[in-house]
């Protein structure tokens, strides 16, 4: 690829890395210096770089360790408020009756995998992680998405690791019931 | 809440199936969820749900 049409497709990608850079970092601002820098590092790299077809992949690759960069630089932020988080009393209470059952049972999902091919599935789920509380959401992406392991995360974000499962499933029941409603139990998917 | 040394209810079994997708279990706990699942379909259901999850969300960005 020649440097003018890997510089059109990195900027062509430049939304897409801008809107999960948000969702992972929940700061606006971090989040632009992240891509702009990942964008420069795949420019200054593009040289080393071949082929067109994984240029997103190596680019997203890049971004994932530009995040865990700025999550370095803003540790005392991130931290702050994972423990504050972390210490709310927001409980799972109203998901179970007091014996330990669910208060309504788990719908069918079907075969949940058809979903991975629409566009729209995509676009609820990111609104789901979205809606969970800041550190929530960091501690799942860094999880799921960075998937660092839990004993990195408790250090990333500084809280301790009883609280860094607390907000893992936390995150993971939440998203499961955003899922079911705006997705799974709507006719979207149809 | 726990309801004995083998048998847990679903809100247990819940907090196991999130916590095995971060550490592997203890032996003990290994086997209540286990058994759980095998009587209880709608958290055998949660489970396929979470897995389901996860790898959707890596798909991200991608």
């Amino acid at each position: 690829m020649d440097a003018d049409a890997l510089h059109r497709s990195l900027e062509g990608l430049r939304p897409t890395l801008l809107r999960i850079a948000r969702l992972q970092l929940r700061n606006d601002a971090w989040a632009e210096d992240t891509v702009s820098e990942t964008l420069l590092a795949a420019l200054e790299g593009a040289a080393g770089f071949a082929g067109q077809a994984q240029v997103k992949t190596w680019v997203v690759g890049i971004l994932k360790h530009k995040i865990i960069d700025q999550f370095r630089r803003g540790a005392r932020e991130v931290s702050v408020e994972a423990q504050m988080e972390a210490a709310g009393v927001e409980s799972l209470d109203e998901l179970y009756q007091p014996g330990g059952h669910r208060v309504s049972p788990p719908l069918d999902w079907g075969n949940p995998e058809e979903s991975l091919s629409r566009t729209q599935f995509f676009e609820v789920l990111q609104a789901c992680v979205e809606h969970l509380p800041a550190a929530m959401g960091r501690a799942f992406l860094m999880r799921e998405w960075l998937e660092l392991d839990t004993a990195q995360i408790c250090k990333e974000l500084g809280i301790t690791s009883t609280n860094c499962f607390v907000l893992l499933h936390r995150a993971r029941l939440r998203l499961r019931e955003c899922l079911e409603m705006n997705w799974f139990a709507t006719e979207q998917r149809a | 809440m726990k309801h004995g040394w083998v048998l847990i209810s679903c809100r247990h079994a819940h907090e196991l199936l999130s916590a095995r997708m971060d550490q592997p279990l203890g032996t003990g706990d290994r086997l209540r969820l286990w058994l759980h699942l095998r009587i209880c379909a709608m958290c055998a259901r949660i489970e396929r749900q979470m897995d389901f999850i996860r790898s959707a969300v890596q798909r991200l960005g991608r």
